[in-house]
């Protein structure tokens, strides 16, 4: 019984290019766990740093200051690898903002593994490096943005990678966290995510056709609004 | 050529790439003093990343690394550098603004490209950084061709390769054999992936090097277009670098041999068009190093002369050392008792040294006679120094200039021995320190 081959993310997560036979070999050493909302994603009673592929749900990477404030550092979604070592040890902490399913290994195993297997070794590469490139916008987003671009930049990224579909020349997808989750993750208050989406709406920007459904309306104005300055 | 008087080359000098130098360092500073110097940070800064590790160990190297022939022993490193760069960034203000982070060791290449990409998101999630220029040295040896794509992908700007020499008998005489083919490649690869200043690290000195050698060596390195090149005279200390030990002692160039071959060099490139930085490093006109040269802005720091005007470099990593206006801190050596008290979450620093107001201002004159060859003297230090300075002002190698005192162009190679007379923790030790030649 191979759990990888009914993955919902097989297509798009980073192990998509490992035969059947190697993928069942990658998943005895990892561990599937489902946690709740609110919850931090460990591996109980090992101390030792992971890695992982979001499988459902949403989760936010987030660092405790010395004051003890909470610093978000990026939100991953379904098919995204947490190439970023966290765990018991690290400052580093993974905490579900939706109930979700990770697939976890310990970050020395499935290094190793990847060294004996160079698609995975370079694709292990080149999620890093996405990671690298998303920490640098998101630590840009929350030094020097102001509300309307964090929120014209949040929309574009979860467009992009949350399987986005592309309707009569719309974009339309389902946030998958609530307008708080948002405020919390963008460093603003409740109030100000909801006047900015009323204002792109307004806009004709965006439509927002249910509660947390949003249609990309004009994709040109809406990269010109992550940018005011 | 320049004028050569081996007497006053005869006392071993520091390389003085921090004043008061690493020698003076004690265990009377720790860990608070560290966090202190730390809280206290704002403005441009600078971060220094230690990699102690190769694949093989150079016979001639007297780097703190070690062999990087156990992958657990590299990830266990990687874990503590990992935690010391998330409690380092937490420590530091936000307002302290990263400008630049240099990788060395060792040779950063000894790990995975990807690991080193993981530094990097450590690094950004950890620190304020304000657009920092990246460089890396690298050992052209295990440059496989992901790293390109790594250096690319993170922006590294800036690369130096140990080159040391391309003769391949004396290679064999190091214990570092590098085809030049192997040179030409890591050139092509590093340029493709977006390196505009690539610096060679080359040797003179070296056991059965002759001038032939190294002028051969050197136009090899202008051939294939090294923005920058630093040439060192290798530093036979085998009581120190027990691994220096393999290499024959009876083969090497004695102190006039090393002196014409450091007067040839600098002869050879300069004529190449290199502009001369400071008394051992050399680069084009369009170099950043060169700009900052001749503007006067010129600096030296642990990794030699640089254009990094920040006051402030943390290092991170074992045995890496922390410069700040106040104080010089090291981290711990060892590499274990480092893993150790970062998996406590504490502060690694157990040696270093507060700058006194009077070490800074020895530290400033120190700093200008190496890196502007003149330095403005305040008359409390020109009193004690006239006369320890005299032999060199008699021979025409230095000489005052109103409040100055200048080195002139001919005595490069005597700018270490000058400085030194404003060294007050120098007595004749003749062991510790290497030739200033």
């Amino acid at each position: 019984m191979n759990a990888c081959t009914q993955c919902t993310v097989r297509n798009k997560a980073i192990c998509h290019s490992l035969p059947e036979d190697k993928l069942s070999e990658l998943n005895r050493l990892g561990r599937h766990q489902t946690i709740k909302r609110g919850q931090a994603l460990v591996w109980q009673g090992d101390e030792s740093l992971l890695v992982g592929n979001v499988l459902e749900g949403a989760l936010k990477l987030s660092v405790s200051s010395v004051e003890g404030r909470e610093q978000t550092l990026g939100v991953m979604l379904p098919s995204d690898f947490i190439g970023r070592p966290f765990g018991a040890t690290s400052m580093h902490s993974v905490i579900a903002l939706t109930d979700a399913k990770v697939c976890t290994f310990a970050r020395s195993a499935f290094d190793a593994f990847a060294q004996e297997h160079p698609p995975l070794e370079h694709g292990l590469l080149e999620r890093t490096l996405t990671e690298l490139d998303r920490a640098r916008q998101w630590m840009m987003l929350l030094a020097r943005k102001s509300a309307g671009e964090r929120v014209a930049i949040f929309l574009l990224d979860i467009a992009r990678r949350h399987s986005a579909e592309d309707v009569e020349g719309s974009l339309r997808f389902e946030l998958p966290l609530s307008r708080q989750d948002i405020a919390d993750l963008l460093g603003l208050t409740i109030e100000t995510v909801s006047r900015q989406i009323t204002r792109l709406r307004e806009d004709s920007i965006i439509a927002t056709p249910g509660r947390r459904t949003i249609e990309i309306l004009d994709l040109d104005r809406l990269e010109a609004c992550t940018n005011e300055a | 050529m320049w004028p050569y008087h081996p007497e006053l080359l005869a006392t071993p000098v520091p390389r003085y790439t921090s004043f008061p130098t690493a020698a003076e360092f004690g265990d009377h500073v720790g860990p608070a003093d560290f966090e202190a110097a730390l809280a206290s940070t704002t403005g441009a800064v600078s971060l220094y990343v230690h990699i102690p590790f190769c694949k093989t160990i150079c016979w001639y190297c007297g780097c703190n690394t070690g062999r990087a022939n156990r992958s657990q022993r590299l990830a266990s490193y990687l874990e503590a550098l990992h935690r010391e760069i998330a409690l380092v960034g937490r420590l530091l203000p936000k307002s302290a603004q990263v400008r630049r982070i240099a990788f060395g060791g060792g040779s950063p290449n000894a790990i995975t490209p990807t690991d080193f990409v993981r530094l990097c998101l450590s690094l950004t999630q950890s620190f304020s950084l304000e657009d920092p220029t990246l460089s890396v040295e690298l050992d052209p040896r295990t440059l496989e061709p992901s790293w390109a794509q790594a250096l690319a992908g993170t922006g590294v700007r800036h690369a130096s390769l140990g080159v040391q020499t391309f003769n391949v008998r004396l290679q064999e005489a190091i214990g570092r054999i590098q085809p030049i083919e192997t040179i030409e490649r890591c050139t092509a690869l590093l340029r493709q992936a977006g390196i505009t200043s690539l610096n060679y690290d080359l040797m003179y000195g070296l056991p059965g090097q002759t001038g032939d050698d190294l002028a051969a060596t050197l136009e090899q390195a202008r051939d294939f277009g090294a923005d920058r090149i630093a040439l060192f005279g290798y530093a036979h200390v085998p009581h120190l670098i027990p691994r220096q030990r393999r290499i024959d002692a009876t083969a090497l160039p004695d102190q006039a041999a090393r002196f014409e071959m450091a007067a040839a060099g600098h002869a050879q490139l300069t004529g190449y068009g290199y502009e001369a930085i400071g008394f051992d490093h050399f680069a084009r006109a369009h170099d950043p190093l060169a700009q900052a040269a001749r503007s006067g802005t010129l600096s030296r720091n642990f990794q030699g002369f640089t254009d990094d005007p920040a006051p402030v470099v943390i290092g991170l990593g074992a045995s890496s050392i922390s410069s700040f206006p106040n104080l010089l801190t090291q981290t711990e050596k060892n590499a274990g008792r480092y893993r150790m008290m970062l998996s406590q979450g504490r502060l690694a620093s157990n040696r270093g040294i507060r700058r006194s107001p009077d070490d800074r201002l020895r530290g400033e004159v120190i700093k200008g006679l190496l890196c502007d060859g003149r330095t403005a003297l305040p008359a409390s230090l020109r009193a004690g120094a006239e006369g320890l300075l005299r032999p060199f002002v008699e021979r025409g190698l230095a000489y005052w200039d109103d409040e100055d005192l200048v080195i002139t162009a001919q005595a490069l190679p005597y700018a270490r021995t000058i400085a030194a007379k404003f060294d007050p923790y120098r007595q004749s030790d003749a062991r510790r320190f290497s030739s200033a030649v």
